[in-house]
């Protein structure tokens, strides 16, 4: 009566012994078995451990003892499963209907319509008039089937994924570079280099799991970041360098003069492994102290300084993110880097490298696998020979396998522009959200004579714009695998019932064979397991060779696999980290890397009179995720960030302007304008403005400028204006 | 629209097998053994096999119907089982083994007790304690534990951003403990944790306003409050707790700390840039850095300035309490000077009426509680709980208030003797409602909040007293008059009215302009807290401020004032009741205006909030 101290209360409450290795769980969660797949978010590519209780997933913790995370995980990653049970599924086909409105509709209905529909369109307007915007959020299985069945099956010519948002500039870099896409590092180098280099990169918040792995570097190394911003990483540094956005080129040029000029280069592994060096020595000489210092905006004294450090470093490893691969001279500044990396011969041995930390969770099988830009496997569209040896893995004939590869996304966009893509296929991404000059492209979805979104959930921006939305099951609710960024092979699993109708993207790509009419080219892709075995085979012979993985099972008992793991070879041990060119042989025929280099370029959109300030865009916290379809579906995910759209600005900016702190402020560009509420920081430098991607309006402001060679869009510079509302 | 070359099971085949599942139930082969039984499909619903001594659970189903997209048969299920058995030991040897250094190498001795040491240099702003936090405690939708804000400071050429992860600081001195009226929180004599017994708490929520940390969070949908308890059960047997073992820059850790040391820095203020005055609870966690950080850190939050959740029970029963004791107090007052057959005439239907007011404002703070059902706990805290005391003391005043209520009413028809309370009764009602009061004030002033400091509050509680008793004892003057139409009551009327209207427009003006005074505080520079009070008085909750001083002026002064100008003729004024009526409306309006935004903005210390 007066005094309870236990009850159905405090039980709800209590912990008890997990079993499987857990420690201690909530007693109602107490789990009756657990499955491990990797995180469904970014390319960590943490390994998660679903507990389940009568074949229901009732939460998770990291797995301890993975190679990648070891026992953590990002907010995200804790919250995966909370995302699967929003009520905005996407839980049965949705058919716009004579009035506008989305209608449910069986499978039947929606897939016949579907085929109907696209096959009326290619009939007017030719085969080429089909086109495909994917992911890289779904698995290597599933990209695969999609990219075989819409080019070899559909006649499609052209399919992208949103991966060209976020890797297309690595992958042009690595390819030209080193012979292939083929990121050279293991994460254990952030443990092993005793200098470590951040150019555009905030791990700290965009892959906190990956920084962690900096934390336990024993070496004491000396971090150096490059980034405009004062961001969380910048604050861990050794050294900090604000320069001015994408000056980048031009420091990293200027960093290789010093080198140079003061014969702090590695002749021997040079003279051994490269190609071009003379060319570019000669190229980096009009980068002196004055020009770089005058191009970046910093004291000559901290560019010194940085070739200094790289110098002195025994094992210096370059870290590259999205502040070089969302530029309009990405690939130029990705190789920059590269080239500093070959200059100084931080290749090949532990802690060293130049390394691109990937985006999405599987980015590393959309590069490889999903049949846009290379051909199946990392092959060539236009070798005739890597089109017959994929027929031959395939059963198919050769000459339904297109010569060139497809258009890249804003080609896509452009084509329907021009009236020559009619109907598009959008699977698991959001482009009425994260495309760059949002207002534009909406306008460009409205024209499309038939378009169909196949998403998690009904309610996307993009979905909400489809003539067809069919319900996919999600990541947890189907099985298949990702590649990380350090090419770990890991896999998914389905530990969660999908709400609904909805089906694997798998069983969706099977049934669009079916009603289409070309099945019987599809019977081998049996389940994304026996898919698995010919993804293994289309491998064979490349630098990613996985022929040596013999299942799923292999891939679960050994945490993972990085590529190349050939047949025949030594089965790498559990848990075990391998890096690439540790032989100092790339993938060029001459086995050597190359140089490369050109001039740096002006700003497209520099901040002028009208619109003096330039905006830079980018991850807000490590509890979001792109454009939120998923991360805004967690309550706990929710109280880690602002609700609403922010605007972060320089307190003398603020001043100048008459915005006082935390104050709604209008943000204007050339092609939008949006409203958001003012955080005055130092965190970013006088003159520029941050805004967060993840806010549905944010891209209104962006300009859709790209760069020439990996065709990624520059979403961090553009020249707006900020006033109070 | 079917297409008639693919087969119409198609679609249902694949809808089947997303339906299954592919990861069986089991842990391994010892669970699967003990789990042995059979399988078969069922109406589309799967019961599952498990495969005695094969290692696994197996779902027969799924052996038998093949393999296929969405999942993968048997081989998944095997592979789940063999990686359980590994994984219990190696696991449980990660988690111990990766944490031992983050825990204490002892237990705390005499004088000591477990705290959180957070080292600030390794926090780069993950939050991934608030989610294992949520996650690995099994808590509600949005409950989380712990909270991460973010400072934000220095110069142009070195700005400093710093995460700041937070949670309950098992303090010396908990404030939620001492403010519990149900002793629903325990200091533990060994470990120094602050434990919560849920199924002890009733749902006052008081604990909530008393921590200056925020940390007790109430669950509307439980009707408790649960907060952090280190998570003991996990320390007590060496594992780490959540967030400890979840940090990837290991930030957090627990330290055995030795109180004397606590009072020592909490004197000296060194506790965490932006985070409420530590010398009220003497919070144990300790916030580490090698760095100097800049002097000018503020909260990413400072700025930001939003209204609390109002608490309407709180708001009706203070304002109906207040109400209830300056009638009772307005009537003793009147009663030294009026004569004793006026008094009598009065004194059945007004104090009758405080009385309702007064019972109906103790109903509706039961509404307040989560857990009405156990509000007779509320007496356990007397000892050192001010809702306790201010629970007790309106008992007390309302229980003496009925006897003094009922007096007149039982003289007249079950004593058929008549004649008034004695005059002790009432001023013992109205001291114990005056006590009550003052119970009220402590109670806010306890949370150590400027805008409810209780040299502001006690005026505001009194005067709110003051107001309308003096309203109320006008009306019932009136009423009595009306009703009765006897010529003393209307003498009593002619006399003690203006009186009374000339005291009500004295005290509500003086009210009025005494919470204006607090818009002083919006010439401040620096934002403190009463000025982000007048920021939300005079922004988001204008409207409300508005209508509470429109409503104060109205009713208080001049309606009043109307009628003291208004010249009616003796006599007459009786015809006025309705006008009065209206007057006290008005002024009972105003008062709960007050008293929504004395709970709506208010300004918590608090520690460092995000953007």
């Amino acid at each position: 009566m007066l005094r309870q101290r236990d009850g159905h209360l405090s039980r709800d409450l209590v912990r008890t012994p997990g079993g499987f290795g857990l420690g201690q769980v909530p007693a109602r969660h107490k789990p009756d078995a657990t499955a491990d797949l990797v995180c469904g978010y970014c390319s960590t590519g943490c390994r998660l451990t679903v507990h389940l209780k009568d074949g229901a997933p009732v939460n998770l913790t990291p797995t301890p003892g993975y190679p990648v995370n070891r026992g953590t995980a990002c907010p995200k990653g804790w919250e995966a499963l909370t995302v699967l049970d929003a009520p905005d599924r996407a839980t049965t086909p949705l058919l716009r209907d004579g009035a506008g409105n989305q209608r449910p509709v069986s499978w039947d209905a929606a897939l016949g319509t579907m085929v109907e529909r696209f096959k009326a369109i290619q009939a007017r307007h030719g085969a080429g008039s089909l086109a495909f915007l994917s992911t890289g959020q779904m698995p290597t299985e599933e990209m695969a089937l999609l990219g075989a069945l819409a080019k070899f099956g559909m006649g499609m010519l052209h399919g992208d994924g949103n991966t060209r948002q976020c890797m297309a500039t690595s992958v042009v870099a690595y390819k030209q570079a080193f012979g292939f896409d083929a990121p050279p590092y293991t994460y254990r180098d952030f443990e092993e280099s005793d200098v470590v280099v951040f150019v555009g990169a905030n791990p700290c918040i965009a892959h906190p799991i990956l920084w962690e792995r900096v934390l336990r570097n024993p070496h004491d190394p000396a971090v150096v970041v490059v980034d405009p911003r004062f961001t969380e990483t910048a604050m861990q540094a050794a050294q900090h360098l604000p320069l001015r956005p994408k000056s980048d080129q031009s420091l990293l040029y200027g960093v290789a003069r010093i080198l140079i000029e003061r014969g702090w280069v590695d002749a021997a592994y040079v003279e051994a492994h490269t190609r071009g060096y003379e060319a570019y020595a000669a190229f980096v000489q009009q980068f002196t102290l004055d020009r770089v210092a005058a191009d970046t905006g910093l004291e000559p004294g901290e560019i010194e300084r940085l070739a200094a450090t790289i110098h002195a470093g025994e094992r210096v490893s370059f870290w590259w993110t999205m502040g070089v691969n969302q530029s309009y001279q990405g690939v130029r500044t990705a190789q920059a880097v590269i080239d500093l990396a070959l200059l100084t011969g931080n290749m090949g041995r532990p802690g060293t490298g130049a390394n691109s930390i990937t985006g999405q969770c599987n980015a590393m099988g959309s590069r490889l696998f999903s049949n846009t830009t290379n051909l199946l496997g990392g092959h060539d569209f236009g070798d005739a020979g890597d089109r017959s040896k994929v027929a031959g893995v395939l059963g198919i004939d050769p000459e339904v396998i297109p010569h060139e590869p497809s258009w890249a996304y804003h080609e896509i966009v452009k084509g329907i522009l021009e009236e020559r893509i009619k109907g598009l296929w959008v699977i698991a991404t959001n482009t009425a959200h994260s495309w760059i000059n949002q207002s534009q492209v909406r306008d460009v979805l409205g024209r499309l004579d038939f378009l169909v979104v196949q998403d998690m959930y009904a309610s996307t921006e993009t979905a909400r714009m489809a003539d067809l939305v069919l319900p996919a099951a999600a990541w947890g609710e189907k099985d298949g695998t990702f590649i990380n960024s350090e090419r770990r092979i890991g896999t998914i699993r389905k530990v969660a019932a999908a709400p609904g109708e909805a089906l694997a993207d798998f069983a969706i790509f099977k049934l669009v064979a079916e009603y289409w009419g070309c099945g019987e080219q599809f019977r081998a892709w049996e389940s994304p397991e026996a898919t698995f075995q010919i993804i293994k085979r289309l491998s064979a012979g490349q630098p990613c060779d996985i022929t040596g993985i013999a299942d799923y099972a292999m891939l679960d008992e050994r945490g993972g696999i990085q590529w190349p793991c050939p047949a025949g070879g030594p089965p790498p041990a559990p848990g075990s980290e391998r890096r690439l060119f540790e032989d100092g042989h790339f993938h060029h025929p001459d086995g050597r890397a190359r140089f490369l280099f050109e001039d740096p370029r002006a700003l497209p959109e520099a901040p002028g009179e009208r619109y003096p300030f330039l905006l830079l865009t980018g991850r807000g916290t490590a509890a979001q995720w792109h454009t939120q379809t998923r991360t805004a579906k967690s309550a706990v995910l929710r109280k880690l960030y602002p609700d609403r759209v922010y605007v972060e600005i320089n307190p003398s900016d603020a001043r100048a302007l008459g915005i006082r702190p935390h104050a709604r402020v209008e943000v204007r560009s050339r092609r939008g304008r949006i409203r958001a509420t003012a955080f005055v920081t130092r965190s970013v430098q006088p003159g520029h403005l941050f805004v967060p991607m993840h806010y549905a309006v944010t891209n209104r402001l962006t300009d859709a400028v790209f760069d020439p060679y990996s065709k990624q869009p520059s979403y961090k510079a553009c020249a707006v204006d900020v006033g109070p509302v | 629209m079917a297409n008639a070359t693919v087969p119409a099971t198609l679609v249902d085949h694949y809808l089947r097998l997303q339906r299954r599942p592919t990861v069986g139930v089991g842990g391994g082969a010892r669970a699967a053994s003990a789990d042995t039984a059979s399988a078969r499909m069922d109406g589309g619903r799967l019961a599952r096999t498990y495969d005695a001594g094969g290692g696994g659970a197996v779902p027969a189903a799924a052996a038998s119907e093949g393999a296929a997209s969405g999942g993968s048969g048997a081989t998944a299920v095997d592979r789940f089982a063999r990686a359980h058995d590994d994984a219990s030991a190696a696991g449980r040897r990660a988690l111990t083994g990766r944490y031992s250094a983050l825990m204490p190498a002892t237990s705390p001795g005499e004088g000591q007790q477990y705290a959180f040491e957070v080292d600030l240099d390794a926090c780069s702003g993950c939050k991934s304690c608030v989610a294992a936090c949520h996650a690995m405690n099994g808590l509600e939708d949005e409950e989380s534990w712990r909270d991460v804000g973010l400072l934000h400071g220095g110069g142009d050429a070195e700005p400093v951003l710093q995460h700041v992860t937070t949670a309950c600081h098992h303090c010396l001195d908990p404030a939620c403990m001492h403010a519990c009226p149900v002793d629903a929180y325990e200091k533990d004599p060994a470990t120094g944790i602050v434990k919560h017994l849920d199924d002890q708490c009733f749902g006052c929520q008081y604990c909530t306003l008393a921590c200056p940390y925020d940390a007790p969070k109430y669950s509307a949908a439980k009707g408790i409050v649960r907060k952090c308890d280190m998570c003991s059960d996990r320390l007590a047997e060496g594992e780490a707790p959540a967030c400890v073992q979840s940090c990837p820059g290991e930030a957090i850790r627990i330290r055995v700390v030795d109180a004397d040391q606590v009072v020592e820095e909490s004197e000296t203020n060194l506790f965490v840039p932006g985070a409420p005055e530590p010398g009220i609870t003497l919070p144990t966690t300790t916030y580490r850095t090698a760095r100097a950080l800049p002097r000018n850190m503020i909260p990413a939050d400072y700025y930001s300035v939003n209204p609390t959740a109002p608490h309407w029970p709180l708001i009706v029963m203070l304002a109906l309490t207040q109400l209830s004791v300056g009638a009772f107090l307005v009537e003793q007052v009147l009663g030294l000077v009026a004569p004793s057959a006026l008094m009598a005439a009065i004194r059945p239907l007004h104090s009758a009426s405080a009385l309702v007011f007064g019972l109906l404002a103790l109903a509706v703070s039961v509404l307040h509680l989560g857990r009405p059902q156990y509000a007779y706990r509320a007496v356990i805290g007397l000892r050192h709980s001010w809702l306790s005391r201010e629970i007790v003391a309106f008992g007390l005043f309302a229980g003496l208030a009925v006897t003094y209520a009922a007096w007149p009413w039982a003289g007249a028809h079950l004593l058929s003797a008549g004649g008034a309370a004695p005059p002790w009764l009432g001023w013992t009602v109205a001291g114990f409602g005056v006590a009550g009061i003052g119970c009220s004030v402590m109670v806010y002033q306890f949370t150590q909040k400027d805008f409810w400091n209780g040299w502001s509050t006690g005026c505001k509680f009194l005067l709110t007293a003051a107001v309308l008793g003096l309203a109320a004892a006008w009306l019932s003057l009136m009423v009595t008059a009306a009703w009765t139409e006897s010529a003393a009551s209307a003498a009593a009327l002619e006399r003690y009215g203006p009186v009374l209207c000339r005291s009500l427009i004295a005290a509500a003006a003086f009210k009025l302009v005494f919470e204006a005074a607090l818009f002083r505080h919006l010439a401040a520079r620096s934002t403190t807290s009463l000025k982000r009070t007048a920021l939300l008085m005079s922004g988001a909750l204008s409207q409300t401020t508005v209508a509470r001083f429109a409503a104060g002026v109205v009713g208080g002064i001049a309606m009043p004032a109307l009628v003291l100008l208004s010249g009616t003729p003796a006599g007459q004024d009786v015809m006025l009741a309705p006008f009065v009526a209206m007057l006290f409306v008005a002024c009972l309006a105003g008062e709960l205006l007050e008293r929504y935004l004395f709970f709506a903005a208010v300004a918590s210390p608090k520690m460092p909030g995000g953007v």
